[in-house]
């Protein structure tokens, strides 16, 4: 009997197995042909044109002049270890170079000096480093050095660049990696001055609390840190007025933003409103890479750099935001929407004044909606085909490049 | 008070309810059984990532364990030795966990060495044991049921190599245990654990024992556990909530036979949000005639996907956000049979084969294509191998003391009889 049994149940089993087998969905294809029709939608920014990228995930863009450069993430086809270059003059993106940067499965963060003389590659995971190129061809970067220590070793996530009375910094976010000397996340910060040989002259763990830091802001000798669930932290780099170096930074103060999760932080300086406002990306979960995300934009007035408070929001239902990039001339940030697309911004002017049907409490905080302000302008890739997951934007010359973890590179036209 | 505290002063409470009756125990000789056990293993697995069949030979799970008695107190210990032989990992599609993936991860040297008390009055059994060990969370590990691959639910059936206070008492055909320990996985075979997230995290674990005539000599099992941040060493990952159910059937006679249908549920929370939950359901038995047997598992897990490193079959730990590439689900279909044994001056080599259909689906259309990863969503895994062994034999895992069903004063499960003993 007892055989009996345990037969009656393997068969059961066996049979289960045979009837739910469940179909794999078709693999999504690539393609950008319907350019300049349903991916935009009847939106303000129209598709110019794309360049596809299919054997590897996009990540980050970064646009001077007529070039385009485009970092990979993951795995494919191929592993994240590629930098393509794209001409951008024309309509479409022409892929004209790409750089294979050996031992790393992730590029995550790709950046070019203010003057145009350096591009820098950030790259993960384990043996993380820092790769500085010559741009003097911008067509044909050539790498001048790569500064990969223990403290860069466990990877860098994002590399920012900035000047600090004249001269060229990098600031970067070290990853978190179990059974690391030092496992905790981190900020490093690089001493450019001399790019064939970046030095490091400071490393600051984050605290455990955080737990992670992925993106920072440089502007006018301050370093905006976004600190994960500890929102955000201000350190005076030398622009601060309290005796802050890029070797001995004093943190300025901070402030925990609604949901925590801050990953990016855009500091605006708007004829209008001037240094007023800083803008929040949280990257919150669950996501999904490639069909879901989560996470609002946040808004904080941050006229006093001690005590920067939160005033307003902006939030896409089914989607999160990742990076952003400001046309400040005319007060439009553009911000890069995952599965939304990109979403841009008035962002001019006051964003804390509305009325009580344009706000939201959360505890004691009240916030403006900025949707329900009707700031929102324009939306780029949204609810076409094909699919986006839009990873970057940057606004340049009237237009804004879209790096899609699916696809590649988008040329869209900005709304002003 | 804090909860960290509740617990650990329950623990101790049960430990003084075990004093007034562990003198019983004294009287017991002292005892000590060593065994070793390895398998010998030959693998080729189709589609591995990039589409490649991969072929491999290696000794997998060599252990070396020991059962000891002084007195009234108690101790089991387990050396596994993978960290040596596999530190690649062991090919198997769809296995992850510990920052392996598509490969098992090597154990942590130290596998067990938990040290208790137990009661012998009856009706009523407690226990007290503390160490490096099995949560009393899921079904027995893997390495003591019939197949050599582990099943893709490992990490969400099973919670190992953790330091544990696990207290358990049975009442007749109940049993109740209950364990505090740390959240977080080892990092590899060497890593010891952080001693201060000792009882971070919590389980407790329902067996009801041949107590139904319609259930036969069938034991049903149901837990829940409570881990605090498992893949972030430092504590500030994702939590997991996780739970399970089982049927678990052991019969002698001629045809000795044993069966496990399991549902597990994990779901992973950050900061009290419910972010991603992962299902499994498994069945396998085994049907033993003198030493030769055949075995049968069929199973449907989740897997989370999160990004490769270089070396494919490896991910970061710990992850830098709160995103995943996707959730696939994997059902296999894996048989065994398991040959009579050579036996020399008290060894034993026994020979099996394996084979496994592993079939993966995306659940949504996330990043991870498997399609495109491994070129197919069909594969094919074959095995053969020598098990062997000599000395004590090291059987059911994972129940200490009061928890082991046969006998009150037995250290481990060791003397259960063991029907699927054609694969050991």
């Amino acid at each position: 009997m007892k055989l009996a049994r345990t037969c009656r149940l393997l068969s059961l089993a066996v049979l289960s197995g045979c009837l739910f087998d469940r179909g794999t969905a078709a693999t999504p294809h690539a393609s950008c042909a319907l350019a300049g029709g349903s991916p935009s939608g009847g939106d303000a920014m129209a598709v110019i044109g794309c360049g596809i990228i299919d054997s590897r995930y996009t990540a980050e863009v970064a646009v001077r002049d007529s070039f385009a450069y485009t970092t990979t993430w993951g795995f494919r086809s191929a592993p994240g270890n590629m930098v393509a270059v794209w001409n951008v003059s024309g309509d479409e993106p022409v892929l004209v170079d790409s750089i294979i940067v050996s031992g790393s499965s992730t590029l995550g963060d790709v950046a070019i000096s203010d003057d145009g003389a350096l591009l820098v590659v950030a790259t993960e995971r384990t043996n993380g480093s820092l790769v500085v190129f010559d741009r003097s061809n911008p067509r044909h970067p050539r790498q001048l050095s790569r500064l990969a220590t223990p403290e860069t070793f466990n990877g860098v996530h994002t590399a920012e660049i900035g000047r600090i009375a004249g001269r060229l910094y990098a600031i970067l976010a070290v990853d978190p990696l179990g059974g690391a000397p030092t496992p905790e996340s981190k900020i490093v910060i690089v001493d450019l001055g001399d790019p064939v040989n970046p030095r490091e002259v400071y490393v600051k763990s984050v605290p455990g609390s955080a737990p992670f830091v992925h993106d920072t802001f440089l502007r006018d000798g301050l370093l905006f840190v976004a600190l994960w669930n500890n929102g955000i932290e201000i350190w005076d780099l030398g622009g601060g007025g309290q005796g802050g170096t890029p070797a001995a930074p004093v943190v300025l103060g901070g402030v925990q933003t609604i949901g925590g999760d801050a990953h990016n932080v855009w500091w605006l300086h708007d004829p209008v409103s001037g240094s007023r406002y800083a803008f929040v990306g949280e990257e919150s979960g669950p996501a999904q890479l490639g069909v879901s995300s989560v996470g609002d934009i946040h808004v904080l007035d941050v006229s006093d750099l001690a005590h920067p408070r939160e005033v307003a929001f902006y939030h896409v239902p089914g989607a999160g935001t990742h990076n952003f990039s400001v046309d400040e001339t005319n007060g439009i940030l553009y911000a890069a929407y995952y599965n939304a697309g990109v979403r841009a911004l008035d962002v001019r002017g006051d964003l804390e004044t509305c009325t009580p049907s344009q706000q939201e409490t959360t505890g004691n905080l009240v916030r403006c909606d900025l949707g329900a302000m009707a700031r929102e302008t324009g939306r780029g890739l949204s609810g076409g085909t094909p699919a986006v997951y839009v990873w970057g934007v940057q606004y340049l010359g009237r237009m804004v490049y879209a790096s899609d973890m699916l696809n590649g590179l988008w040329k869209l036209r900005a709304v002003r | 008070m804090n909860r960290r505290v509740v617990r650990v002063v329950g623990s101790a409470l049960i430990a003084l309810v075990l004093v007034s009756d562990v003198a019983a125990a004294q009287d017991a000789p002292p005892a000590l059984a060593i065994g070793a056990h390895a398998i010998g293993l030959f693998t080729q697995a189709t589609h591995t990532p990039e589409g490649r069949t991969l072929t491999e030979a290696y000794l997998t799970q060599p252990i070396v364990s020991a059962d000891a008695r002084a007195g009234w107190l108690q101790a089991i210990g387990m050396l596994n030795l993978e960290g040596l032989t596999l530190r690649r990992g062991e090919l198997d599609v769809g296995e992850w966990g510990e920052g392996y993936v598509d490969r098992r991860h090597p154990h942590a040297y130290l596998h067990e060495l938990m040290v208790g008390v137990a009661t012998s009055s009856t009706p009523v059994v407690a226990s007290l044991y503390a160490g490096r060990g099995f949560v009393p969370f899921g079904s027995d590990d893997p390495m003591s049921r019939p197949f050599v691959s582990y099943p893709v639910d490992h990490h969400l059936a099973q919670l190992l190599e953790r330091l544990v206070v696990v207290g358990a008492v049975r009442a007749r055909a109940l049993l109740l245990e209950a364990a505090a320990f740390d959240g977080d996985e080892p990092l590899g075979p060497s890593t010891p654990e952080l001693a201060r997230r000792f009882a971070d995290s919590w389980s407790v674990r329902g067996t009801l024992s041949h107590a139904l005539p319609a259930l036969g000599d069938a034991e049903l099992a149901a837990s829940y556990a409570n881990v605090k941040s498992p893949e972030y060493r430092e504590g500030q990952g994702m939590d997991q909530r996780k739970a399970h159910a089982s049927l678990r059937v052991d019969g002698g006679g001629r045809f000795a036979h044993y069966v496990l249908a399991e549902l597990a549920r994990t779901t992973e929370v950050d900061r009290g949000r419910d972010l991603y939950t992962f299902d499994a359901a498994l069945a396998e038995g085994a049907v033993c005639r003198a030493e030769a047997g055949l075995a049968l598992r069929w199973e449907r897990a989740d897997r989370p996907e999160e990004e490769r490193l270089v070396d494919l079959f490896r991910a970061p730990r710990p992850a830098t956000d709160l995103s995943i590439l996707g959730i696939t689900q994997w059902t296999t279909l894996t048989v065994a049979a398991a040959l009579p044994a050579l036996r020399l001056f008290g060894a034993h080599a026994a020979p099996f084969l394996e084979a496994a259909r592993i079939r993966v689906d995306r659940t949504t259309a996330a990043l991870f294509d498997p399609v495109r990863f491994y070129g197919s969503n069909l594969m094919w895994r074959t095995s053969v191998g020598l098990r062997l062994g000599v000395g004590h034999d090291h059987r059911r895992e994972g129940r200490y003391g009061a928890a082991v069903p046969t006998a009150s004063t037995s250290l481990h499960a060791h003397d259960e009889p063991s029907p699927a003993h054609c694969f050991r």
